[in-house]
């Protein structure tokens, strides 16, 4: 066995020099973007309930922020490493180019586990974190948002510290908090809704009506439920939907040849995703093994759940009659398995675009924080449709002239958007 | 009294008649109860507190005649019609009462008096009596207060006088001081008072010593009491001790003489309870009185009556000695139902709970909070009613019951349960529980066993007698009713299988069970149809479920649920409950909202006042119909909003529209009660000296404790014994650290994921796939019998390098999850405890062990891992490229049948995996869990085993188109539990007609075993036998079941067919 370990930054790097072969990128942007413009690596000491201290590390690394303030998420995660930050950030300043937001690529955290907390330490964790960090974030620098195991509750407290340094109300500083707090309307639904932006944009190309498109999602969590529930109002139906069943926490697939009904399943469901099967099974769904709903004969499927799902093991699988896959999740379908799919006459529309949903909702609450005028559903969804039906249009356009998948389109599309205003800016 | 005869208006007058009664003694009670008042004084009111208490009260009148005086009622004179009665004192006649009608009246059973006036002027002359004593006492101490002010100012000592008195009056009380000074003197060492007991201590002590060793009984020495009498050990106290000190020697001797009468009744194994009650009582009046024992008979006192009332066990009375005293037993006598001459002792739930009760109140004055509890109102049935009611039914032939075949016992037990329920009460029992149903109320209650085993074997025998809720609603006839069939089937429970097997199991089977009943207020409120407490838990004072390492074993742990606290009392495989760290109660096993919603409590248990019945409900359907109504509503749910929990605003909350979450933040966010709780926690473990656990329930306003034992365990989570001399080369890995306890026996396959391994991994892809590999291999490996060790922490969402990323359903076969921290230079990792899915674990009993490879000696036999052969690409070929990393290890194949068990030991914190064989006993010599039964495993595969082998040499071949016979599972495995089939594969080759035939041949196999297995373990099957037929095709193709003949992992046992022996060859 060779000593090439993996690394999830070395993978994105790798990623970003497959594209940068493709487009012919120079040296200096190369050198540029395939690394962090700059890091932030702190300790963080916090005086626990116990009295005593103890010190916890604390990281922001910004990939990017030519075309605007960074965004991204912060995670108390226990093995977070630098690497795995470095990584993430650099893929979020490719996302937000892609559709086309005027923002950067961020992404931190620190290394704690929130179940070895109280409330009081990670209150303390947050403002902390804040503290350190209170000049370069903020509306006009680097946006903090939720990851994991980092919720609206931490986002405020962050926020009340971010304030409390700068003095003012500055609600631009966080995203992702309650409406009642400052927060976007549609923020739960942006993710499901985004992905059918997409794949009714994807459909028209396909010349499939979509009251006659029939689906099969994995996952029933928001991102799921949210994307079923317009799908069906757009007139498509929902064959199978794969989640985890409430009892034996195995994975499982419900099955209703005339389509799912979102109603009843919800009162089936946890908030998460799980479902109780045998309550289902006696509403009528047929229950199948967690992988079925791969197989099943539809015309599009949506894995909606976890990453690594759709991998050499089980692409075969997939029924003839499939024409769409579309990436509710991060990282769902294998490199290989993309291109056994493409070879099948498959279109995959990636996650960089078909769960960027979440993104632009934030650019959109910070938007409102900025005039602090806030909009209502209908608004929000609208502009998430337009934002995103020009962004497919264009990643469309590109793959189809260029001869590319819709990913290596969309990554070329973001890639180049950076680079043009690196370019302007006389840094490369 | 519900004579059908009596005309209804004779019925009233008669109920009229007790009341007036009842309320005479009363008055009665409050005229003597004051020590006060002078006894003429009181006198006066008795006697006109009698008229209103007869059947005349016009013509009634009273006298009181005591110490030559008189006390009448106004217009008293003596008339023909009258009733009497001594008033004694210490068996002395020293007064007499007399109640008189003034005119005839019409005639009853007693001239014109009824049975009961008798009765009633017979317990105010005993009241009476008991009344002029104290006063007696109490006058004496006076006496000799003053006899000690005044012996400051005069010459002669203060104690003298009365001395002489009482040599005149009582001589055997002067005898028994006397000789309590002599003894005093004595142990100050002084010669002459050795002279006086007419042998020194030296030469007793030199005889007892001589008689040691020898075989000649000692000689008897005579008695002779003059020197005693001669009043000689006061004078000589008086030269050797001040005056002040003899008189306090003497008066305190003298008080102790008079309550002497207490601990020879005590002792006295005839006394009743009633009369011990009674006894009680005027011992309490005297110790009120500030009568002071020494502490070695108040010792004496308390474990005797410890012993008499409530348990034998040593140390619970060693700790009992400490905590209570002998007055506290006054309330609880008032609570035992009390009939007729039962002398039996409450048992071991009521013992521990009111031992907890007073150490928690004793320490209430240091520390106000630890006394801000209740306990419910209960009642006790002492133990021997049982045999009084099998005595008065005839039912003596059930006591034998538990020596018969546990097949027929099984078989009976539903007719014995009939058969109690339809039996009588004794008159008495059914008068004392009505009683008791008058002072409990008509709120719910619990009918609860409170037998002698349950003390001896605490929780893990808990719960093997019934525990029966009433909704106790209707008149009172059918509430009675209703508790009668409730101690009924309580008793009918004594003679169940599942005791029964359980005694026989440890050889308890000759033991005199005795069955206590206790009956107790069900805590907390009505609210619509139901009945219930807002919240209830278990706490225990030892955690054994860490979650994070900067728990200690020592800082507890609670389980809380909304409700009746049962679903918080035992595992419960479809939800869970709230679990929180009483010294650490920030610290919260679930943090991520989706944490905290999946992890909540989706059911609650209530009492359906209406239906009268038990019911567990939809906690989302139960609040549409109660919604904020819910005793303490916004102390246990949270209202989800935008991914925030935050507490509701009762008045404001919709449960139709808004999300709500058992999560009980408002207790945790006003920590006061989980503060109390863990004070209460120490307290009695301080109290018990062990580590005790408590059941409690919070009605909505007021905590209540329901139950209090020393902690103990299920068999299979008892601190495991670590032999120090295992060998070396048998130790697969061992832990030092975060140990919880309990036995892992008989595992035959290890997944070991090298580290290292995990760590060279190239791509992404590859390190998922080792995920998939795990929740693959969960699915073949044999449930529970195998093991997981995996680097880091498993199932974890941050750095893949660090952790395999699974989720539960990957890992939710493994009898243990080990997680392996290896040192990354001078950095050892966190581990996880498994707190992805730790409630998961904790409800499915899946033990969580870290291991510290870097930091034990022979942390880790890492060389045994990698070198044995691995049977991943056989198992799952597909993966065969992660062999590497991946080892699925078949114990027994590589270690020539040994298996691996796993010992922990969180007492020692200490854990190791060792080799064993799997016959080996446990190395205490106790009987083995196993994992699927907790007990007699062995017989269960055994006899299955004995049975398939025995069909297959009844098969006939040839007419059902059998080639072969194989057996797979369990049965094969010897891991059988109560409820396992038996599966058979038959190689089958004839045809449709043949088929049908055969299908039909076990058919009724299936059912007989199934009945069998019905008779032995309670569990109904149907049909035991799970067949499944393959063709030559199938063995062609290599379908599942054809498969498994010839294995490398796990084959089909062959079976010999048609010998009519039971041969079976391995193939």
């Amino acid at each position: 066995m060779s000593q090439a370990v993996f690394n999830p930054f070395a993978a994105a790097q790798g990623q970003f020099d497959r594209i940068a072969d493709l487009m012919g990128l120079d040296q200096s942007a190369r050198a540029l973007l395939r690394r962090p413009i700059h890091e932030h690596h702190f300790a963080i000491p916090i005086r626990m309930d116990d009295r005593r201290v103890r010190i916890f590390d604390g990281y922001r690394v910004v990939h990017n922020d030519a075309r605007g303030p960074a965004w991204g998420g912060v995670r108390f995660h226990p093995q977070e490493t630098p690497d795995t930050l470095r990584a993430l950030a650099m893929w979020m300043t490719w996302k937000t180019a892609i559709v086309n937001i005027p923002l950067g690529g961020s992404m931190g955290g620190v290394v704690c586990d929130p179940h070895d907390l109280s409330r009081w330490e990670q209150e303390a964790l947050c403002r902390a974190w804040v503290r350190r960090l209170a000049r370069d974030l903020g509306p006009e620098r680097d946006v903090v948002a939720p990851d994991i195991m980092t919720h609206g509750r931490h986002m405020i407290w962050m926020l009340d510290e971010f304030e409390a340094v700068h003095g003012g109300h500055r609600p631009g500083a966080i995203t992702g908090k309650p409406v009642y707090a400052g927060g976007s309307q549609g923020r739960a639904e942006a993710a499901g809704y985004g992905l059918v932006y997409t794949l009714r944009e994807a459909l028209k190309e396909l010349s499939l009506a979509p009251d006659r498109a029939v689906a099969s999602v994995q996952g029933f969590g928001a991102v799921g439920r949210h994307a079923i529930d317009l799908l069906i109002r757009i007139g498509g139906t929902v064959r199978s939907v794969a989640c985890l069943d409430r009892n034996s926490h195995a994975p499982a697939t419900l099955v209703r040849q005339e389509g799912v009904d979102l109603e009843e399943l919800r009162t089936f469901a946890d908030p998460f995703g799980s479902v109780d099967c045998e309550k289902a099974r006696s509403a009528g769904y047929e229950i199948k093994d967690g992988d079925a709903w791969l197989a099943e004969p539809v015309d599009i499927l949506i894995p909606a759940a976890l990453e690594n799902q759709i991998t050499d093991l089980n692409v075969q699988a997939v029924a003839p009659s499939v024409k769409l896959i579309v990436e509710g999740a991060n990282g769902p379908t294998s490199e290989t398995a993309e291109a056994t799919l493409q070879a099948r006459g498959i279109t995959v529309i990636p996650d960089l675009l078909a769960n960027a949903g979440g993104v632009l909702c934030s650019y959109f609450e910070q938007i409102q924080a900025a005039s602090n005028h806030y909009w209502t559903l209908a608004e929000v969804m609208s502009r998430l449709d337009h934002q995103l039906t020009s962004a497919f249009f264009e990643v469309g356009e590109l793959s189809r002239t260029k001869g590319l998948t819709l990913r290596d389109a969309a990554l070329v599309l973001g890639i180049d958007r950076v680079v043009s205003v690196s370019t302007d800016r006389g840094w490369v | 009294m519900t004579d059908p005869d009596r005309p209804v208006e004779r019925l009233l007058k008669s109920l009229q008649e007790r009341a007036k009664e009842l309320n005479c003694l009363y008055e009665v009670e409050q005229a003597l109860s004051r020590p006060d008042v002078p006894l003429e004084q009181a006198f006066s009111k008795v006697v006109e507190a009698i008229p209103p208490g007869w059947q005349y009260p016009d013509v009634c009148a009273a006298r009181i005649e005591y110490a030559g005086g008189s006390f009448a009622s106004a217009d008293f004179r003596n008339t023909e019609w009258e009733l009497c009665a001594d008033i004694t004192v210490q068996d002395e006649a020293v007064g007499r009462i007399r109640v008189c009608y003034l005119e005839e009246r019409p005639r009853e059973d007693s001239g014109p008096f009824l049975r009961e006036e008798e009765r009633l002027v017979s317990t105010i002359a005993e009241r009476l009596g008991h009344s002029i004593l104290y006063h007696q006492l109490h006058a004496m101490r006076r006496q000799w207060e003053d006899a000690g002010r005044k012996a400051v100012n005069e010459t002669e000592a203060a104690w003298r006088e009365p001395m002489r008195l009482l040599r005149r009056t009582d001589r055997t009380l002067y005898l028994r001081i006397a000789r309590k000074m002599v003894n005093h003197l004595g142990w100050m060492g002084l010669e002459g008072a050795h002279d006086l007991l007419q042998t020194s201590t030296h030469e007793i002590e030199q005889e007892i010593d001589d008689g040691a060793d020898s075989n000649v009984p000692v000689p008897v020495r005579p008695r002779d009491d003059s020197p005693l009498l001669s009043g000689s050990p006061f004078e000589l106290a008086a030269t050797n001790l001040p005056d002040e000190e003899i008189l306090e020697l003497i008066q305190r001797w003298i008080v102790e003489e008079n309550a002497a009468f207490f601990p020879k009744l005590l002792n006295n194994p005839h006394a009743t309870v009633s009369e011990l009650s009674e006894g009680l009582r005027r011992f309490h009046h005297l110790m009120a009185d500030g009568a002071e024992l020494s502490e070695a008979t108040l010792d004496d006192l308390r474990v005797t009556l410890v012993r008499r009332f409530l348990t034998t066990q040593l140390s619970f009375l060693r700790i009992a000695k400490n905590v209570v005293n002998p007055c506290d037993f006054v309330d609880l006598l008032d609570q035992v139902i009390l009939e007729g001459s039962s002398h039996s002792r409450l048992g071991g739930k009521t013992a521990g709970l009111f031992l907890a009760e007073k150490a928690l109140r004793r320490k209430a004055e240091a520390d106000p909070d630890l006394g801000r509890f209740k306990v419910p109102k209960s009642r006790y049935l002492p133990a021997e009613w049982i045999y009084d009611f099998i005595e008065h039914n005839d039912l003596e032939e059930v006591l034998q019951q538990k020596y018969r075949d546990i097949g027929q016992i099984r078989h009976e037990y539903p007719n014995i349960i009939q058969l109690f329920k339809n039996s009588r009460f004794p008159p008495a029992m059914v008068s004392g529980l009505s009683m008791a149903l008058d002072e409990l109320g008509d709120g719910p209650i619990i009918v609860r066993s409170s037998s002698r085993l349950e003390d001896r074997l605490g929780s893990a025998f808990s719960g093997k007698y019934k525990s029966l809720f009433l909704a106790n609603q209707g008149t009172k006839r059918q509430r009675l009713e209703a508790l009668l069939d409730a101690v009924a089937e309580v008793y009918a429970s004594v003679f169940g299988p599942d005791p029964i097997t359980y005694r026989a199991e440890r050889g308890l089977l000759d033991f005199d069970e005795e069955m206590g009943i206790l009956i107790n207020e069900v805590v907390g409120r009505r609210v619509g149809d139901y009945f219930l407490p807002a919240f209830a838990g278990v706490a225990f004072s030892y955690n054994e479920f860490r979650w994070s390492a900067r728990i200690e074993r020592e800082d507890g742990l609670i389980r809380l649920v909304p409700g009746l606290g049962t679903r918080a009392v035992d595992r419960i495989p479809d939800d869970y409950p709230v679990l929180a760290v009483p010294k650490k109660p920030h610290l919260r096993v679930n943090t991520t909202l989706d944490e905290v919603i999946r992890y909540s409590p989706a059911k609650i248990d209530v009492i359906n006042v209406q239906k009268g019945t038990f019911e567990s409900l939809d906690i989302k359907e139960f609040l549409l119909q109660v919604g904020a109504e819910y005793p303490g509503f916004s102390d246990v749910f949270s209202v989800v909003s935008e991914g925030i929990l935050s507490r509701p605003v009762a008045m404001l909350c919709n449960p139709a529209k808004d999300t709500l979450v058992a999560d009980f933040g408002g207790v945790f966010e006003n920590s006061r009660l989980i503060q109390r709780l863990s004070k209460v926690l120490t307290t009695l473990e301080e109290a018990f000296e062990s580590p005790i656990d408590i059941e409690f329930a919070v009605d909505g306003q007021d905590l209540y404790l329901l139950q209090c034992r020393p902690q103990s365990s299920a068999d299979d989570e008892a601190p495991a014994p670590i032999p120090a001399d295992l060998p070396a080369e048998d130790i697969l890995f061992s832990a030092d650290r975060y140990v919880s306890n309990g036995v892992v026996p008989d595992i035959t396959h290890v997944v070991f994921i090298d580290p290292e391994g995990y760590r060279l991994l190239e791509s992404k892809n590859q390190l998922l796939m080792v995920g998939r590999v795990v929740g693959e291999l969960n699915k073949i490996l044999p449930k529970r019998q195998f093991i997981l060790m995996g680097p880091g922490r498993w199932g974890s969402r941050g750095d893949l390098k660090l952790g395999v990323r699974i989720t539960y359903a990957d890992i939710n076969n493994t009898a243990v999850l080990i997680e392996m921290a290896h040192k990354v230079g001078s950095y050892v990792p966190d581990l996880s405890f498994g707190t992805h899915f730790f409630q998961d674990l904790v409800e499915a009993k899946i033990r969580y062990l870290p291991l510290y490879p870097d930091e034990v000696e022979g942390g880790l036999d890492r060389r045994f891992f990698m070198a044995c052969p691995n049977l991943l690409a056989e198992m799952t070929p597909e993966f065969a490229a992660l062999a590497d990393v991946i080892k699925v290890i078949e114990v027994p194949a590589v270690t020539r049948g040994r298996v691996l068990r796993v010992l922990m030991n969180a007492d020692l914190d200490r854990a190791v995996g060792v080799l064993v064989d799997p016959e080996a006993p446990a190395f205490d010599g106790l009987a083995l869990p196993s994992p699927a039964t907790g007990g007699q495993a062995q017989g269960y595969w055994q006899w299955r085993l004995r049975m398939a082998e025995r069909l297959a040499a009844e098969m006939d071949g040839e007419r059902f188109g059998v080639v072969a016979l194989y057996l797979i599972g369990s049965t094969k495995n010897a891991n059988a539990g109560p409820s396992s089939d038996i599966d058979l594969v038959i190689h089958f080759q004839g045809d449709d007609a043949q088929r049908r035939d055969l299908l039909g041949w076990l058919d009724g196999w299936s059912l007989c075993l199934g009945e069998i297995n019905y008779l032995r373990t309670g569990y109904t099957t149907g049909g035991l036998l799970d067949i499944h037929l393959i063709t030559d095709e199938d063995l062609e193709k290599r379908t599942p079941f054809a498969a498994k003949i010839g294995a490398v992992t796990d084959p089909a046992r062959r079976l010999t067919m048609g010998s009519g022996g039971g041969d079976a060859v391995e193939r």
